[in-house]
């Protein structure tokens, strides 16, 4: 049975105006560009990621009417925090908690312009491009630091004694109309919640259409036994953007100075 | 051009993270959100780039001392999501903006609003988005003192 979660993003979907455009594509497919979903409550809560915890909080935040007078950033605000504090902090390991979460002041993305690992990069805001690149693999292009995985279609496994690497290998098949791809090797690095994984990291991505075609959703599984006590399930989602350019991403410069203790 | 107008606030209402939310990292170690800072003055180079955007901009004081600000905006992907080109700040326009100031060093900021010489206002994407969202939440609050 579907999750209230699903069934939001669901909703979601069906909502957007621009459904009917996309309609012409095949749902059985998800090459093309997507990118950041339409401006609903929902889909910019989970823009980035969000999990079945939050979507009901802020959920039950939008409907009591003691809140009416807060700004929905306020109230995504909350559902944020409340997701981390339950649901995330709840499956880390002591381990993992002892350094969670990362001070933003520490982050090499921001010190040392380090592109993201895969924890990361496959929450990163704005567009993500499936290509398929033959009969054997495909490409997720993500906008975000420019960042492109290949998905290997024929289960090849990794060469012998090769290293984590930032992105893992990837290997993918279809389950009906969703993409199911399975990554492991993946280097030690962070999540996008800012704990820190192992390279012991397994994650499971399902990509599936919606219903309308415009809306492309993620439901991912992450798996650590070092740094976490059970699996984490997170969602996004994005919208049907066929248009949209994926520009350069050549211009990083570390900050002249950052100040610790400060939260987002 | 008009002497530089410099104000400084303890606490601002203006959210940081409707600049930032779909920035690649976290502002809040180098901008501070507590405060912001209004400048005036002309545009001397915008970077339209990823993964952030970035305006230089000559600020003249009363004294006619010119002293370069650099405004650190979301980056081009973000951007462009609202219908900014390369072509939205022009060298030689006159602009007024406004922004958080760094934690640590002068002359530097993020992006919040900025006011041509025209009267239009540029705002980040999630500025942008707040009144959508509220629509939203008011419709779903009428719908909720509706249902029997």
């Amino acid at each position: 049975m579907a999750s209230r979660g699903s069934l939001v993003l669901l909703v979601i979907s069906l909502a957007w105006p621009g459904a009917a455009a996309a309609q012409s594509a095949s749902r059985s497919k998800l090459e093309g560009m997507w990118s950041d979903p339409p401006v609903t409550i929902m889909a910019r809560f989970c823009a980035s990621w969000c999990t079945d915890a939050g979507i009901e909080r802020l959920n039950a935040l939008l409907d009591n009417p003691a809140n009416d007078s807060r700004p929905v950033a306020q109230l995504s605000a909350e559902a944020s925090v409340f997701q981390l504090d339950t649901y995330i902090k709840g499956r880390l390991t002591p381990g993992a908690l002892a350094s969670f979460p990362l001070d933003p002041a520490d982050d090499p993305g921001l010190l040392r312009c380090e592109p993201w690992g895969l924890a990361r990069q496959i929450f990163a805001p704005h567009q993500l491009e499936i290509r398929r690149l033959g009969p054997d693999r495909m490409e997720l292009h993500y906008g975000e630091w420019d960042a492109r995985r290949t998905v290997y279609m024929d289960g090849r496994k990794p060469g012998a004694g090769q290293a984590p690497s930032r992105l893992g290998h990837s290997n993918g098949r279809w389950e009906g109309d969703t993409l199911v791809v399975e990554t492991s090797g993946i280097a030690a690095n962070l999540t996008i919640w800012r704990s820190r994984h192992s390279d012991r990291l397994r994650v499971v991505e399902r990509f599936t259409r919606a219903d309308d075609g415009a809306m492309l959703l993620l439901t991912a599984t992450l798996e650590d036994p070092s740094t976490l006590r059970e699996p984490v399930v997170v969602k996004r989602n994005w919208r049907w953007a066929p248009t949209s350019i994926i520009a350069a991403y050549d211009e990083c410069k570390p900050p002249i100075a950052v100040k610790k203790g400060v939260e987002p | 051009m008009s002497a530089a107008k410099i104000v400084s606030c303890a606490v601002c209402a203006l959210l940081l993270y409707a600049a930032t939310a779909a920035a690649h990292h976290a502002f809040s170690p180098v901008y501070d959100s507590k405060r912001s800072t209004t400048v005036s003055g002309i545009v001397v180079e915008f970077r339209f780039a990823n993964p952030h955007a970035m305006l230089t901009l000559d600020v003249k004081d009363d004294t006619g001392k010119v002293t370069k600000w650099t405004v650190e905006f979301a980056g081009q992907l973000n951007l462009s999501e609202i219908g900014w080109t390369k072509e939205s700040l022009k060298p030689g326009e006159q602009i007024t903006i406004t922004g958080n100031p760094t934690h640590v060093v002068s002359h530097q900021m993020a992006f919040v609003r900025i006011v041509k010489a025209d009267g239009t206002v540029l705002l980040p994407a999630a500025a942008q988005r707040t009144d959508i969202l509220e629509q939203e939440r008011r419709e779903r609050a009428r719908r909720r003192t509706q249902s029997p």
